[in-house]
């Protein structure tokens, strides 16, 4: 055979090849083609009948066959062998519930928290915690408080009979905070605190505080505290979101602000959010007040600082838009699984 | 704080509209929460004279009044009693609309044509009112519009003011910082009147046996008053600010209270035995009835006015009834007073009874002011009330101090701001608020604090009026500069952070309940420990009268409630804090754990129909907290057979962690569910939650994988239904080599075949070796040892199969 013909053999080799519609019928095509009786051996053993001039070229032709056709059964083998794709077949239902395991959910307290950790922590805060048992003197007279200021009422605060209290701030944390360490001081202390209110819709005998605090011998000032409260901002609320300071009056921190976030919901348009204002009161702030780094033994003419505290709840149903702060602590599963 | 804004700019020369003083003073920290239009009101109201009055022919409660209103003469009739021949009152003419919405027709009432209607103050919506017609002085002159003796429209600005800034509870006080906020001049109130008659140390001697609770007593004495109504205008005013109109003398002494911020009491002179005002603390066995008729009980640590044989106030908080101005008052004695703050808080808080005037003198009342507040008083005490004023001042002022001096540095205002004010700015600034500035040179400024202004008492208060009146909206916002404090860590929070997410990955779903719980909540779970409870002296209510001391009761609840709202499969967590008093010891605190399983949570979707049984819920249980120890890392934790109080005593497994008991699971008691409509068993566990964080980023100990092929082999044994999976675990390690790698429990089976009281239990063995790949005689070899040993042990018939 030669060239010419191996080249005709070939074609029609891979024409069989695709011709075959069962696996048994592309083994009949490589008997015929590659077997040992087939028309390869044939083929190699005419060769050498060939004018020399001529074999070589049949010799190159008769491999190419081989390969080619070689190759060509393997791909349809493959094709012939994929399972016919029988969508709705019988026995077949895709469309059956699939199984996995169920999903828990984060208490939306929780998120807020520990979304908050992570936006503090990329800007060096790290967390402290205190007890919710404080001492009168952490709670109120170390943030100097003055011995007349109506939360330390009865009314207001839950006293223990031990003289002890329920915090009604993380803010004495700030204070455990700089007992037992030098500047700087870079924390925030998420924590529960408790205050007389009768429960309703804003408010909760029971809620959570984040609070923060930073104390160093250069930065710490009122213009660092707004770049921190609205780096805050931006990573909880959305990087559209603007601050803004109103003056206010704290007894731990002169001067003392009120923070405001510009709205998440409508830009600050006005919506029912924020109460058709376009800011929403987040946290309240301000420059530690001299007089608390005297209780805690710091040079307060060397350094300057901020603090800062939010709720908890409060974020929380701004951010997800939960109407009654009571929903957070009725733990009923239709609203947690939305936490997923 | 309401503020009249006709009333503030009396005293500012400042023309902005209400938003805009609304606006500034917010954002420099006087913060008006609300804006009030006052309608422009009484349109068609005009001032009405009663000519003559007859019966009602056909009613005997009404009568005829024949009202003159400037032009002529009309009919009105008239039910209110005061209704006389002489009485000026203000006439709604038909068309007029009342306060309430409705119209004022001309319409015969039985039988009589009224044209108009004589009205009382509630119906035009001055106050509530309804006594009687409202009376209006004799000079005012028929036919004026009503709206010209009551002012125009006007704002009323609602200030919510801080606890720092007291001088602000007054309208001069806000317009004090309207003047600094716009430039404007601040113009006080005439204070001027004439001395007459016998001079006040003649008629009144004040003593001050208590000099610490009253740094300052100022007592004047005006004879020859008229009680009466008070003028028309100050009435409005009072009641634009809330305040309820009573007579003059007593309106004249809210008025300046709320002009100036100084409390005021008007004593009936004539009621006080010698008229000595002695400033004491109550004795034993005193009483005294306040104006409002109540027997106040009163105690030694109570600051009272007395006169010379008992207490006729309280003082600073409220006058007593035996000395309050009558009708028949002709002499009165003025205090204007200072008294320390946390004396009247103390009464305030004790007695449970707040006034206008104990508002302000918990917060601090200037004690430098008290004498020209009695002098503005008197001036109006003089023009509206008829008074003459005694010559001079009962005055004893223990409490006199220099004022204060303080200095502020530039330097210091620019490193705690952020932001460079230049020094002049600062000053200025300092010298609007009408804080003078004393001394100054290139690197700062001395002030005094003025006596108004008690918050003002270091540098850093200095630096605060900077920032709110330069602007906090010119601080830039610094972009924030990460530096780590050394020696911190937050590893410890995200161990907890791991926790949750363990415990979430598992299928629970948080839940965070309070740290109070109802007086009889815990008393079925933890009723041994009661002395531990921490009970709260003053809860707010009832169901919260204990703090937690542990987390099960409420976890129990969570899945009640659940199960009423027809959520019947519930998988929950908590992680928070419970509280016990520890005897001898400071109360304690420590972090726990509660799972609480419900319902099928653990099955398939498609097997949730059969009802749940206790022994599932305990494993699925006893799974959860296994997993949860092995995500976290908690060394050696096992469980035994335990005993509590509010678990099913067959279900209940103590849970430790090497040799310390860290908790107990299991399935919750019938009578607890029970009591909670819980028709199926739930599973409960109550943990520390420290050995789950306290591991959480331990590094594992790795172990080469394994390089030869193992054989497993399964065998089923027949045992008795005593026979605990544990005792089989335990021979079959004990007995078989070391190349055992695992004993894995495949099928439990009980049948009648198998007979009464056995169970069939089905175990697969692993066996490898590191050294070499085992034979089928190896295996057969091993098996023989493991079964021998159990068949030793106990009474079990052993079925092999490959």
């Amino acid at each position: 055979m030669n060239k010419d013909r191996i080249e005709e053999a070939q074609a029609e080799a891979l024409e069989a090849c695709k011709a075959a519609e069962t696996p048994e019928a592309l083994e009949g095509v490589r008997i015929t083609y590659l077997g040992r009786k087939g028309l390869l051996p044939a083929m190699m053993k005419g060769l050498k009948g060939l004018a020399p001039g001529e074999r070589a070229a049949a010799g190159r032709a008769a491999n190419a066959f081989k390969e080619a056709v070689t190759q060509a059964l393997a791909e349809r083998r493959r094709t012939l062998q994929a399972p016919a794709p029988v969508a709705g077949g019988p026995g077949a239902d895709t469309s059956l519930p699939g199984r996995w395991h169920r999903l828990g959910s984060m208490h939306p307290v929780s998120r807020v928290i520990e979304e908050a950790v992570r936006i503090f922590g990329e800007v060096g805060f790290t967390v402290a915690e205190g007890p919710d048992i404080e001492s009168a003197y952490h709670n109120f007279e170390a943030l100097n408080t003055p011995p007349h200021h109506p939360s330390l009422d009865p009314q207001d605060t839950f006293w223990l009979d031990s003289g002890e209290l329920l915090r009604t701030q993380t803010s004495p944390v700030q204070i455990r905070v700089m007992e037992s360490r030098q500047p700087p001081v870079r924390v925030i202390t998420p924590g529960r605190c408790y205050r007389r209110d009768t429960t309703d819709a804003t408010h909760s005998a029971n809620f959570h505080q984040i609070e923060g605090l930073h104390v160093d011998e250069n930065g710490g000032s009122l213009s660092d505290l707004k770049g921190v409260l609205a780096h805050f901002a931006h990573e909880m609320m959305g990087p559209e979101v603007g601050v803004r300071f109103r003056p206010h009056f704290f007894p731990f921190t002169e001067p003392s602000v009120e923070c405001d976030f510009s709205c998440h919901v409508c830009g600050g348009g006005g919506c029912r959010v924020c109460k058709f204002s376009g800011w929403i009161e987040i946290a309240g702030a301000g420059v530690v007040d001299p007089r608390v780094y005297a209780k805690v033994g710091y040079d307060a003419e060397r350094l300057s600082g901020y603090a800062f505290g939010m709720g908890v709840e409060r974020i929380a149903m701004v951010k997800y838009g939960i109407e009654d702060i009571r929903m957070l602590y009725d733990n009923d599963v239709r609203f947690l699984e939305q936490f997923a | 704080m309401k503020v009249p804004v006709s009333w503030l700019r009396d005293y500012v020369a400042c023309d902005a509209a209400p938003e805009t003083l609304a606006e500034r003073l917010t954002f420099s920290g006087t913060e008006v929460e609300a804006v009030t239009p006052v309608e422009a009101a009484f349109e068609g109201v005009v001032v009405g004279e009663i000519r003559t009055v007859a019966p009602h022919p056909e009613a005997d409660r009404l009568r005829i009044c024949h009202v003159y209103d400037g032009r002529t003469e009309r009919p009105v009739v008239c039910g209110a009693p005061n209704a006389a021949a002489g009485v000026k009152a203000p006439l709604a003419t038909a068309g007029t609309r009342l306060a309430d919405g409705t119209r004022v027709g001309s319409a015969a009432i039985r039988g009589q044509v009224s044209n108009g209607m004589l009205c009382a103050e509630d119906e035009l919506g001055i106050s509530d009112d309804h006594t009687g017609i409202m009376v209006l002085p004799e000079d005012t002159v028929p036919g004026t519009p009503f709206a010209e003796l009551m002012g125009g429209p006007d704002s009323i600005l609602d200030i919510e003011v801080t606890w720092n800034r007291p001088d602000c509870l007054s309208i001069i006080g806000i317009a004090r910082e309207v003047a600094a906020l716009f430039g404007a001049e601040l113009r006080l109130p005439p204070v001027d009147f004439e001395e007459q008659g016998e001079p006040v140390e003649a008629l009144a001697r004040v003593s001050v046996d208590a000099a610490a609770a009253c740094p300052r007593y100022t007592a004047r004495v005006i004879s020859d008053v008229t009680l009466g109504p008070g003028p028309l205008w100050m009435q409005r005013r009072l009641m634009l600010a809330g305040q309820r109109p009573i007579n003059n003398v007593v309106d004249i002494t809210n008025y300046v209270m709320l002009e100036t911020g100084q409390p005021l009491h008007a004593f009936d002179y004539a009621l006080l035995e010698d008229g000595r005002i002695v400033v004491r603390h109550a004795r034993q066995g005193e009483a005294l009835h306040t104006l409002d008729g109540v027997a106040r009980p009163i105690t030694p640590e109570m600051l009272m006015i007395a006169d010379a044989r008992r207490p006729v106030a309280l003082a600073g908080i409220m006058g007593g009834a035996g000395s309050e101005i009558r009708p028949d008052t002709r002499r009165v004695l003025l205090e204007s007073a200072c008294f320390d703050p946390g004396t009247i808080r103390g009464t305030v808080s004790t007695l449970g009874l707040s006034t206008e005037s104990a508002y302000r003198y918990e917060r601090g009342v200037d004690p430098a002011g008290a004498e020209w507040c009695s002098r503005r008083a008197a001036h109006l005490l003089a023009r509206h009330a008829g008074g003459t004023v005694a010559p001079g001042v009962a005055d004893v002022y223990p409490g006199q101090s220099p004022p204060r001096r303080i200095r502020c540095r530039y330097e210091r205002v620019n490193r705690v701001l952020g932001v460079a004010v230049p020094g002049e700015r600062v000053a200025s600034i300092l010298e609007t608020l009408q804080i003078p500035v004393v001394a100054r040179d290139a690197s700062g400024c001395t002030v005094e604090a003025p006596s108004f202004r008690r918050d003002i008492e270091i540098e850093a208060d200095l630096i605060e009026e900077v920032a709110r009146l330069h602007g906090l909206d010119k601080i830039p916002a610094a972009l924030p500069q990460a530096r780590r404090a050394p020696g911190v860590s937050n590893e410890a929070v995200y161990a907890h952070q791991a926790c949750r997410r363990s415990l979430i990955g598992l299928g629970l779903h948080e839940i965070v309940n309070y740290s109070f719980v109802g007086a009889e909540a815990p008393s079925q779970f933890d009723a041994e420990r009661r002395a531990e409870w921490i009970v709260l002296p003053n809860p707010v209510s009832a169901d919260y009268a204990l703090l937690r001391a542990m987390l099960a009761p409420q976890m129990v609840d969570t899945l009640g409630r659940n199960l009423a709202r027809q959520v019947g499969t519930a998988a929950l967590f908590e992680m928070g804090r419970v509280f016990r008093r520890k005897p001898g010891t400071a109360n304690g605190e420590t972090a726990r754990l509660c799972v609480g399983l419900l319902g099928p949570a653990g099955r398939g979707a498609l097997d949730r129909r059969r009802p749940v049984e206790a022994e599932e819920m305990f494993l699925w249980l006893k799974g959860c907290i296994e997993s949860l120890g092995r995500a976290q890392h908690v060394p050696d934790l096992s469980m035994r057979p335990g005993r509590t109080a509010w678990l099913d005593a067959s279900w209940t497994v103590e849970v430790r962690s090497g040799s310390h008991r860290i908790g107990v699971l299991g399935v919750l008691a019938e009578s607890i569910r029970r009591e909670r409509r819980m028709a199926e068993p739930a599973a409960v566990a109550e943990l520390d939650l420290d050995p789950f964080v306290a591991h959480a980023f331990a590094a594992p100990e790795l172990r080469p994988i394994p390089a030869y092929p193992g054989v497993a082999r399964d065998m089923a044994l027949i045992v008795d239904e005593a026979v605990a999976h544990e005792t089989i675990d335990g021979i079959i390690r004990q007995a078989a080599p070391p190349e055992l790698t695992r004993v894995s429990l495949f099928d439990i089976f009980r049948a009648e075949g198998i007979g009464r009281g056995r169970k069939s239990l089905a175990y697969t063995l692993y066996y490898r070796s590191a050294e070499r790949t085992l034979t089928d005689e190896d295996a057969n070899g091993y098996m023989a040892r493991v079964k021998e040993a159990l068949r030793k042990a106990l009474n079990v018939e052993i079925r092999e199969t490959q």
